[in-house]
C-alpha cells in the first residue's frame, strides 16, 4: 500500500525526467541514426531506423572528406590552447588569491571583464590584429585567441577555489623552504587539481565546439578544424545530411569521452566552494 | 644552539593607521623556551610571523646568534613553526608530510629516510606513515606538525597556539609531550598562546603582551607574584586576583591601608617610600587563594579579619569559590577556599588576609607599586 503510494507520488518526478530525456537526448540519438544512413535513405523516411548500417560513411567522411585532416587541426588546436589557458590561468589565479600587490584589483577586472564582452563584438578588430600579426589562417593564431578567449572563465573558476586554500599551508612552505613557484607547483596545483579538472573539461568542451572564431580566422581547407568541416557538407544548392550526421558523430565522440571520464571530478571541483 | 634577540619590533599592516605591533623587544636565551602570552589581537602572533620572516617587519630588528634576520627569507632562518591549524599538506602522506622540508634542503636519500623514521617512532607515528592527514584523529595530526618541525632539526621552533584545536584532556597530554620533546632537544623556542595554563606550565620565562606592547617579560612564578601592572594581574591567575578600592594612610613607620570598613598596617611597605601615594587612593590586588576562612598556621597574629557578605558559595570539588561582598564598600571579589567552608549564602562573616599578599598598584598607570627590597 505504502509502496504503491511512494510510486504515485514520484510519477511526475519520473514523468519530468523522462520528458527531459527525450527532449535532450532524443536529437542526439536521431543524428546517431541517420549518421549510418545514407541521405537518399533520410530523405526517404527521415524517422525511420536504419534498414541496413552503412559504417562505410565513417571511412569515407574521414578519408575523402578530410575530417582526418579536421580533426587532427581541432586536436592540435583544442589541446595546445587548454594547456596553455590552465597554465596560465592557474598562475594567474594563484597570484591574484594569494598576494595583496599594487593594481590587483585593475588585474582581476581586467581578465574577468574578457566574460562581459561577446565575441561578436571582438571578432573585427580581433580579425584584423590577426591579419596585421600574420595569424590569420594559422592554428597558431587560433590557439591565441583561444587562451585569450578562455583565460577569464579559468582565472574566475580556480581563484575561486585557490583562495579557498589555507594561509598556512602556504607559509608552512615557505619555511619549509620552497620558493614562491615552487610552492605553486607542488600545494596549489595538487590541491586544486579538482578544480583544474574542471576548468580543463569545460574549455576542452567549449573549444572543440568553437565555431565562430574558427569560420572567421580559418579560410583556407587544409587548416580548418571539425566544427567548420561539418559545415562543408552544406553546399550551396544541396545539403548532404546524411555525411553531417556522421562528422557530427566523429567531432562529439571526443567530448563525450572526456566528460565521461572528468564529469565527477569536475561536478565536484564546481561544488567545492559552495559545500565548505 | 640559538639565541633569538627581537629589538624595538614595530608591525604596521597595510591600510592601518595604528601599529599592531609597538616597540616589542626580548632576548631568548639558548635551549630556552620562551612563551608569548596574552590575550587574541594584543599582536604575540604577528611578533612570531616577523621572527619566522612570514611577514615584513615595520621596524626594529630580529637576530639569531647576533645575526641580523631581517633581510634573510623565511626559508634561509633555519626555523621550523608550527600552526595553529597544524597546516599538514592535504595530498601528501605522513611521510612525505615529514620529508618534504628535508627534500629541499638536498638532504640525502638514506638520511631522510633515517630521520623520517626516527622522529615517527619517537612520536608514535609510524604506523600512520602512509595516512593522508584527513585519516587522522586531531591529536595525531598535532604530532604530525611537531614531527616536521622536529625532523629539520631547526635553530628555533616556532609554536603559534599548537594546542587550541585539541580537546582538553588531549591538551594536557600534548602539552607534556611537547614540554618533554623541548627538554631533550634542547632546541630554543618561541611559543604564543593566550592560555595563561599553558604559559604557566611550559615557558621558563614568559613574556605578556597586552595591546601590542611587552608588558612584563619574566619566570612564570616570578610574573605571578609580582605583577608589573593590574592588566597582568588579572591575566594570571583564574579566577583573576581581585581588584578593590583602597586608601593609604601614614601611621609611623609603615603605611596604613584603609580597605573596606577597617584599616591595617602593610609592614611590607615603608611610609618613607611611598610619597605621593601616601594619603591617596590605590588600587588593591589580592589573590583569591590569599583569602581564608581561618588563618593558616603561625600566622594567627599578623592575619588581618576582612568583614564580607557571602553573596553565593561555588563548590568545585577539589575547593570551593565564594563570591563576597566586601563590608563598608561593597565590591565583589572572589575567595578560593578548602571544599569543607562553612559559608553559605547571605553569612556575615569574615575572611583572613595575610597583608603581605597585598598588591598595591597606582590607580592612574595602573602600575604596580613596588615592595621596598
Amino acid at each position: 500500500m505504502t509502496l504503491w503510494l511512494a510510486y504515485i507520488r514520484r510519477t511526475p518526478l519520473l514523468l519530468f525526467v523522462l520528458l527531459y530525456t527525450i527532449a535532450t537526448g532524443g536529437p542526439f540519438v536521431w543524428v546517431a541514426v541517420m549518421s549510418v544512413r545514407t541521405t537518399p535513405e533520410i530523405f526517404g523516411n527521415p524517422y525511420a531506423l536504419p534498414s541496413r548500417f552503412h559504417w562505410d560513411k565513417f571511412t569515407d567522411a574521414w578519408t575523402n572528406s578530410s575530417y582526418g585532416t579536421y580533426f587532427w587541426n581541432s586536436t592540435i588546436v583544442v589541446v595546445t590552447a587548454v594547456a596553455l589557458v590552465t597554465v596560465v590561468g592557474a598562475m594567474a589565479a594563484h597570484c591574484l588569491a594569494r598576494y595583496r600587490f599594487r593594481g590587483r584589483r585593475l588585474v582581476r577586472f581586467l581578465i574577468l571583464s574578457g566574460m562581459v564582452l561577446p565575441p561578436q563584438l571582438l571578432i573585427l578588430s580581433l580579425f584584423q590584429i590577426m591579419v596585421d600579426y600574420r595569424l590569420y589562417n594559422s592554428l597558431t593564431g587560433l590557439i591565441i585567441v583561444y587562451v585569450a578567449t578562455q583565460l577569464a572563465m579559468t582565472v574566475y573558476i580556480l581563484e575561486g577555489f585557490f583562495a579557498q586554500i589555507p594561509q598556512d599551508l602556504f607559509d608552512a612552505a615557505r619555511m619549509d623552504g620552497y620558493s614562491d613557484f615552487e610552492i605553486f607547483w607542488r600545494i596549489t596545483l595538487p590541491i586544486g587539481v579538482a578544480a583544474i579538472f574542471t576548468t580543463v573539461t569545460l574549455n576542452f568542451i567549449i573549444l572543440w565546439n568553437e565555431f565562430l572564431y574558427a569560420v572567421v580566422l580559418m579560410t583556407e581547407d587544409s587548416k580548418r578544424t571539425l566544427p567548420l568541416g561539418i559545415m562543408h557538407f552544406m553546399g550551396g544548392h544541396q545539403l548532404d545530411v546524411g555525411m553531417i550526421a556522421t562528422g557530427l558523430m566523429i567531432a562529439i565522440l571526443p567530448v563525450m569521452l572526456i566528460y565521461a571520464f572528468f564529469s565527477e571530478t569536475m561536478i565536484k571541483g564546481m561544488t567545492a566552494g559552495a559545500v565548505r | 644552539m640559538a639565541v633569538v634577540t627581537v629589538a624595538g619590533l614595530s608591525k604596521r599592516y597595510e591600510g592601518s593607521t595604528e601599529l599592531a605591533v609597538k616597540e616589542v623587544g626580548f632576548t631568548v636565551a639558548d635551549g630556552e623556551f620562551m612563551v608569548l602570552l596574552g590575550p587574541s589581537g594584543c599582536g604575540k602572533s604577528s611578533v612570531l610571523r616577523m621572527i619566522a620572516g612570514l611577514e615584513p617587519i615595520t621596524a626594529g630588528t630580529v637576530s639569531i646568534d647576533g645575526r641580523v634576520m631581517n633581510p634573510v627569507p623565511a626559508k634561509d632562518r633555519d626555523i621550523a613553526m608550527v600552526f595553529q591549524s597544524y597546516a599538514l599538506y592535504p595530498h601528501m602522506d605522513v611521510y612525505t608530510n615529514l620529508a618534504f622540508g628535508l627534500r629541499r634542503r638536498n638532504v640525502a636519500r638514506e638520511e631522510i629516510d633515517r630521520r623520517v623514521r626516527g622522529v615517527a617512532a619517537k612520536l608514535a607515528l609510524t604506523p600512520f606513515l602512509t595516512r593522508k592527514p584527513h585519516a587522522l584523529s586531531g591529536g595525531q595530526r598535532q604530532r604530525v606538525a611537531l614531527g616536521r618541525a622536529i625532523v629539520r632539526d631547526p635553530k628555533v621552533f616556532l609554536f603559534d597556539e599548537p594546542l587550541s584545536n585539541l580537546d582538553a584532556a588531549l591538551r594536557v597530554s600534548t602539552r607534556n609531550e611537547l614540554i618533554k620533546q623541548q627538554h631533550e632537544l634542547g632546541t630554543t623556542t618561541i611559543y604564543v598562546t593566550h592560555d595563561q595554563v599553558e604559559a604557566m606550565t611550559m615557558g621558563d620565562r614568559m613574556c605578556i603582551m597586552n595591546k601590542g606592547e611587552v608588558v612584563q617579560v619574566g619566570r612564570p612564578l616570578e610574573l605571578y607574584r609580582s605583577p608589573a601592572d593590574t592588566f597582568v594581574a588579572r591575566f594570571l591567575g583564574n579566577p583573576p586576583m581581585n581588584l578593590l578600592r583602597g586608601r593609604l594612610e601614614a601611621a609611623g613607620e609603615h603605611p596604613l591601608l584603609r580597605l573596606g570598613g577597617i584599616a591595617f598596617e602593610l609592614p611590607d611597605w615603608a611610609a618613607a617610600a611611598l610619597g605621593r601615594h601616601l594619603g591617596g587612593e590605590v588600587t588593591v590586588g589580592v589573590r583569591p587563594e590569599d583569602l581564608g576562612e581561618s588563618p593558616a598556621h603561625g600566622l594567627e597574629a599578623k592575619a588581618v579579619r576582612l568583614p564580607i557578605r557571602v553573596i553565593t558559595v561555588e563548590p568545585l570539588g577539589a575547593e570551593t569559590l565564594l563570591l563576597l561582598a566586601l563590608q563598608g564598600s561593597d565590591e565583589e571579589l572572589i575567595a578560593r577556599v578548602g571544599r569543607d567552608t562553612a559559608f553559605r549564602n547571605g553569612d556575615q562573616a569574615a575572611v583572613v588576609l595575610d597583608p603581605a599578599a597585598v598588591h598595591l598598584f597606582d590607580p592612574t598607570t595602573t602600575k604596580a607599586i613596588p615592595r621596598p627590597r
